[in-house]
């Protein structure tokens, strides 16, 4: 504990116009709405939650089994299962509005015109803090993954979206394409305010006694701690690239993983697969960060972001 | 904020029971005291991060109001591990998660049907239900029951034993499905018979079929694979009849058998 006279690092940022408590986020599909987790995490101690993807209708999702267990990590293909943007507007974003904490939702289609009609519907609505648009996830067919590895189709989607809401809006990329930073420099160029990244690689593990795929759906998307390098690395790419502000993630489990993104060029992090092995992972974090800083000597967060020292 | 459902458990007593159990007995008296027969936790068998997940394990007993007993089975990489956890340990735990079993209706006889090692609700049911409950145990031969000291629970907790085994090593040689088929039909047969049922995904199948054949009412309590127990990670969830899916960790794991839809996995062996 830090002596009264001593000053308390200071863990805010602002991000894409959004102004953060401190830099620590929940990844979006790890948190749920926010409600499942207020018995066990103070939302208020949160930089902000970033809500599991929304759709203009509900979707089922995909057949189980959906989840499979890999050497620190886990391969997922949920099908981005949700209830749907009227049910999101009705039941879960009034409890949410109920804590002082950012909010930002993820939202994706499968098609431009889905994207653009479920962008519309946040606009103006009380207590949003800005979108997420996913164009990376790696288990839906028609959607999602298809814009995010597709220069062009980043481009206009990003670019239909920007002109959808005023709302700040945060492309979260892929990493399933050779150079993230073409992708990073599409949604500037479309005119987003941030970036998000990474999302999970695309995986697959086989029953070599059944000679089955793990997933029904064949392939998932991997994420934890076996992923983080990837990420940290293409943070440190993007952020080199442009100078939107990034929201690193991938596997981050302890504040010390936290600040690999920041120094790597993050302004923010998202804690994904940790929220299910240590519900307490996004506060564990957030308060690990203040501890280093104050053991560093370090008076605010920003000064440590994209400091890696690389000469 | 209500009760934390984090605990910090502290291994009282972890050894090998038998048929090839274990016995996990963890003080966590938070938990303990608030769950219910059908209840799991989430347990994480060490702090490294290979494996990196929880598992979820289905309460058998609470051992004075303070401990909750847990029987596991070795089945991979996780359960490996954990036979290594010493007495004394401390081991993160998140429960109590799910819904319990609906109590039985007054008067009413519950069947207990338990395959292969799916017998740990079960137990814990029969503590707060058992005088009436009949346990139907069945697995493919008798070092497959559950261990010694669950069954000597079991005895003390319910009327009626009914083995199978399908090499008939102990009790009816067969399905612990065909038992409770004979069971159903018989001139023994009680009033009101409602079934409780926990095992492998084709025994729950069939017993369903036999339930709705006899028009009983049958509650299975569902085992998946999941990372959060939460309801967050919608890893576990389960195809309905009525279309769409729901999380066996948050809306189960104990479903009315008639709401899930068993699909093409019927068509499997049934096996106790």
């Amino acid at each position: 504990m830090a002596t009264k006279t001593k000053k308390q690092p200071d863990l805010s940022v602002e991000l894409a116009g959004i102004r953060l408590k401190n830099p620590v986020l929940t990844a979006s599909g790890t948190f749920g709405y926010g409600e499942e987790y207020a018995d066990i995490v103070d939302l208020n101690r949160l930089g902000g939650v970033i809500v599991k993807g929304i759709s203009l209708k509900p979707i089922n999702g995909n057949p189980p089994p959906r989840i499979w267990e890999t050497p620190a990590g886990m391969l997922n293909a949920i099908g981005l299962e949700n209830p749907g943007v009227d049910v999101f507007l009705r039941d879960k974003l009034p409890i949410l509005r109920n804590y002082d904490t950012a909010l930002i939702v993820n939202i994706f289609g499968y098609s431009l015109e889905e994207y653009v009609g479920v962008a519309e519907r946040f606009d103006g609505v009380p207590g949003v803090s800005g979108l997420e648009v996913n164009i990376s996830c790696p288990n839906v067919k028609a959607g999602g993954i298809v814009f995010g590895t597709n220069l062009k189709a980043a481009f206009e989607l990003l670019s239909a979206v920007r002109k959808a809401t005023k709302l700040p809006i945060i492309a979260k990329l892929s990493p399933n394409v050779t150079d993230i930073t073409e992708f990073a420099k599409a949604a500037r160029d479309a005119g987003c305010d941030g970036l998000s990244l990474i999302n999970t690689l695309l995986g697959m593990a086989i029953d070599v006694r059944s000679r089955r795929p793990r997933l029904a759906n064949c392939t998932g998307g991997l994420s934890g701690p076996a992923i983080r390098p990837v990420a940290v690395r293409m943070v440190w790419q993007a952020a080199k690239a442009v100078s939107l502000p990034i929201i690193g993630m991938g596997g981050i489990m302890t504040a010390e993983d936290a600040l690999e993104f920041i120094l790597a060029g993050a302004s923010a992090v998202a804690v994904g697969t940790a929220n299910f092995v240590n519900p307490r992972a996004t506060v564990d974090v957030a308060e690990g960060i203040g501890a280093f800083l104050e053991q560093q000597g370090i008076g605010s967060v920003r000064e440590l972001v994209g400091q890696v020292r690389t000469e | 904020m209500p009760p934390s459902k984090l605990h910090r458990a502290t291994v009282l007593h972890h050894r090998p029971a038998g048929r090839g159990f274990y016995r996990l007995v963890l003080q966590a008296p938070a938990l303990a005291s608030v769950s219910v027969p059908g209840q799991f936790v989430m347990l994480r068998v060490s702090e490294n991060l290979d494996p990196l997940l929880a598992r979820p394990f289905g309460i058998s007993s609470i051992i004075a109001k303070r401990s909750l007993e847990l029987y596991y089975r070795v089945v991979g990489r996780g359960t490996t591990l954990l036979t290594a956890v010493e007495k004394g340990s401390i081991l993160s735990v998140t429960g109590p998660l799910g819904n319990g079993f609906p109590a039985p209706a007054k008067g009413a006889t519950p069947l207990l049907i338990a395959g292969g090692s799916g017998f740990p609700p079960l137990l814990y049911f029969a503590a707060w239900y058992g005088k009436q409950s009949r346990l139907f145990a069945g697995s493919r031969d008798k070092e497959c029951l559950p261990p010694m000291s669950a069954m000597k629970d079991f005895r003390s907790r319910v009327k009626a034993i009914h083995y199978a085994t399908e090499d008939g090593s102990r009790g009816t040689c067969g399905f612990v499905t065909d038992s409770l088929g004979e069971y159903l039909s018989g001139q023994a047969r009680d009033g009101r018979p409602v079934i409780y049922a926990c095992g492998p995904h084709a025994m729950l199948a069939a017993v369903s079929r036999i339930a709705a054949d006899h028009a009983v009412p049958c509650y299975v309590s569902l085992e998946e694979r999941m990372a959060c127990g939460l309801g967050v990670c919608m890893g576990c969830s389960v195809a309905m009849k009525a279309g769409g899916y729901k999380r066996v960790c948050k809306e189960g794991p104990v479903f009315d058998s008639r709401e899930i839809e068993w699909g093409e996995r019927l068509t499997l062996k049934v096996g106790g």
